[in-house]
């Protein structure tokens, strides 16, 4: 290896190096304040500390933390599945099947996009307010479901998704929904788990429309609660850590379990 | 046709008796109160809701808590879209933005003028909520203002508590210099992005940002050119304090020991006596301007109030026991003055024994007694509704007034941003 090819690898290394530390520290530094008291966080201490106990104690003390994980895990799952089950049938749709309107169609919901969920939310909330809906888990998800940003990912990855494969299917009699089930869930699968890691995140991560929308304190979500915590004359940061870990390990799990999948599903891969 | 008599009696005494139970369950209400900080206020109001509840025991009242900007922006939310389904019936505003809610939604709110007598709360939390003559507000925690100081290190530096009495702002950055000479410790955390000095100094004086009719009351206001004048003097003087970014560095920085002071809301007495300290901490009176007519040693900083919801269902009970607990149990402020260091703006709780206790960890000084008297003499002002919108114009002149930048011409700039966002 000449010098220069070393110099190159070794700056590349370092870069790299403190890119990770960049990413990584704000987490250590979050599982490092759980463990200490607020005041130890606003000192400045960067190292573990024994406060972790008490911080954990005071955190279930004050939240009511199996229910408010319960919401959150049914709005996550539930607002991925029908996600995923209504976007990508939709984009799949768009590819598939051909006619004169449809990309004007698909051009209006793209164009859809650009309107801030802001300018939407006060018609939204009357509109779920006639409904009945309000402080509903269906409330939070309904909004989300079709997913103008899913729609076009899924017809994005269908133009890979080979026609061989659904004339042949045709051959052997399958209806086209069937097709879509037996044949295009199958194949796509590396596209549904990358989507399903951006929408779980979406979803558990959701914040403003559940603001609204939830009314009680049984129905609140996580990320409300943590916000919840942070306002105070003197807030209690080694609690509101404690909350962050809690809050962030669900992502983090899933996204683990999906990682291939999600590296293969953003390359547009057709397995 | 001939009734079964005896039959006919069961079935109108069912019917009696099923109406009786739509009734009271038409006499139970459901009350909803949203509020932030559940340690502090969420705290506080639980405590009035026990005591309540334990007279009226059909009652339920539950407590919300979101975070303060996510209250605001729920609430904003819903009146601006005229539904009124899901909206409390009692909601926590800071001080700071009545003026902007009860304005902006006339109707909203219930006026409790005449079911609350407000001689028995502190003034200036009374006229804040006040419109046209009538007040909407079951005024709550008060930012009654005080110097925070360590005793230890000012004794140092050879000073006692009767050194810090009737002090100007002048007088207060010589004692910070020796301090800091003596024991290596600037006096105070200061953010520069943080106008809680400018909002102290001119309530203290009895002004404010805006005019009663709420114009700006800027430029020629002599008493904003001589606060933020005494805070750039503050912040040109490195030696006093030690620069911070954000709260928790702000609070941070007295509660570890690495400032010997902080002139703040009574509120912040709970964080200070988290520290094990006992004995080490002092409260004094703010110091006041110099060379302002009307200035004195009592101001406010934060605090928020009760509003009761004209939509609610449950309004009427939640009058009820906004009055009976928040406006009339002297004995309940004692209780949330020792749980949460809730200081109340209800003048009989003076009178009890929490309010008149002396405190070992301020050295044995009767502090509440203290901070009840200098409530009682804070000026009240008119908040108005853009007191955010000025704080930003003027965090934005700091940076170039710091380096030596002309007063006039940054009050100029402050006013002219000032008028552009709020014509």
């Amino acid at each position: 290896m000449s010098l220069t090819s070393k110099l190159t690898s070794l700056l590349m290394q370092a870069a790299l190096w403190l890119a990770a530390f960049i990413s990584v520290f704000p987490f250590y530094w979050m599982i490092a304040g759980a463990t200490n008291t607020a005041n130890d966080i606003t000192g400045g201490k960067f190292t573990l500390g024994s406060n972790l106990i008490p911080n954990i104690t005071k955190f279930f003390e004050l939240v009511d933390v199996p229910r408010i994980f319960f919401n959150s895990f049914f709005v996550a799952i539930a607002g991925t599945f029908f996600t995923l089950a209504i976007s990508s049938l939709a984009g799949y749709g768009f590819e598939i099947f051909r006619s004169k309107t449809r990309d004007r169609v698909f051009g209006g919901l793209l164009l859809m996009l650009s309107v801030p969920f802001a300018a939407m939310m006060i018609p939204l909330f009357v509109m779920f307010s006639a409904a009945g809906i309000m402080n509903t888990y269906l409330a939070i998800i309904l909004p989300g479901v079709a997913s103008i940003f899913m729609i076009f990912y899924f017809r994005q990855n269908t133009k890979a998704f080979p026609s061989e494969l659904r004339d042949a299917a045709r051959m052997d009699g399958l209806k086209e929904w069937q097709i879509f089930i037996k044949i295009y869930i199958p194949v796509m699968r590396s596209t549904y788990a990358a989507a399903m890691i951006i929408l779980f995140m979406t979803n558990w991560n959701a914040y403003l429309w559940p603001l609204i929308v939830l009314q009680t304190n049984e129905m609140k979500t996580i990320q409300l609660v943590v916000a919840s915590l942070a306002t105070a004359y003197t807030p209690d940061y080694g609690l509101i850590m404690v909350a962050n870990v809690l809050a962030t390990l669900p992502t983090i799990l899933v996204f683990f379990l999906l990682q291939r999948r999600f590296v293969e599903g953003m390359l547009g891969g057709v397995k | 046709m001939r009734f079964n008599t005896p039959r006919l009696r069961n079935v109108a005494g069912m019917a009696t008796g099923i109406s009786l139970l739509a009734l009271s369950s038409a006499w139970a209400a459901d009350v909803t109160v949203w509020c932030w900080a559940p340690e502090f206020n969420g705290a506080a109001m639980n405590e009035a809701i026990a005591r309540y509840t334990a007279a009226h025991p059909g009652d339920t009242i539950t407590v919300v808590d979101f975070a303060k900007g996510d209250l605001e922006t729920k609430l904003q939310t819903q009146l601006a879209s005229g539904t009124t389904e899901g909206l409390p019936d009692i909601v926590l505003i800071e001080d700071y933005g009545a003026q902007k809610y009860l304005l902006s939604f006339p109707g909203a709110f219930e006026p409790l003028t005449d079911k609350i007598d407000y001689s028995q709360f502190a003034d200036y939390k009374v006229s804040l909520a006040t419109v046209d003559g009538q007040t909407y507000s079951l005024p709550f925690d008060s930012g009654v203002t005080g110097l925070f100081y360590r005793s230890d290190l000012l004794a140092e530096a050879g000073y006692d508590s009767a050194a810090l009495q009737d002090i100007t702002w002048e007088q207060m950055m010589e004692i910070g210099l020796a301090v800091k000479a003596k024991t290596g410790k600037p006096m105070f955390s200061m953010d520069q992005a943080d106008a809680g000095t400018m909002r102290m100094m001119l309530q203290s004086a009895g002004s404010w940002y805006f005019n009663d009719d709420g114009s700006a009351n800027i430029v020629g206001n002599p008493v904003f050119k001589a606060s933020l004048e005494t805070w750039v003097k503050m912040l040109q003087t490195p030696d006093l304090y030690k620069a911070v970014s954000g709260w928790g560095d702000y609070t941070g920085a007295f509660n570890n020991g690495d400032v010997a002071g902080v002139y703040t809301g009574v509120w912040m007495t709970g964080g200070i006596k988290g520290n094990n300290m006992s004995g080490k901490w002092g409260v004094a009176p703010l110091p006041k301007l110099s060379n302002v007519e009307g200035a004195g040693h009592a101001s406010n900083l934060g605090g928020s109030s009760w509003y009761v919801l004209s939509s609610g269902p449950a309004k009427d009970t939640a009058i009820d026991f906004l009055k009976t607990i928040w406006a009339g149990d002297a004995d309940f402020y004692q209780k949330i003055l020792v749980g949460q260091g809730a200081f109340g703006a209800y003048l009989p709780a003076r009178e009890g024994e929490a309010y008149s206790a002396t405190d070992e960890y301020f050295g044995g000084e009767a502090v509440w007694a203290n901070f009840s008297t200098w409530q009682a003499a804070i000026p009240g002002v008119n908040y108005g509704i853009f007191t955010n919108e000025v704080d930003a114009a003027i965090v934005a002149q700091i940076p170039a007034l710091v380096a030596g930048g002309s007063i006039d011409e940054a009050i100029a700039a402050i006013d002219a941003q000032v008028a552009q966002q709020i014509q």
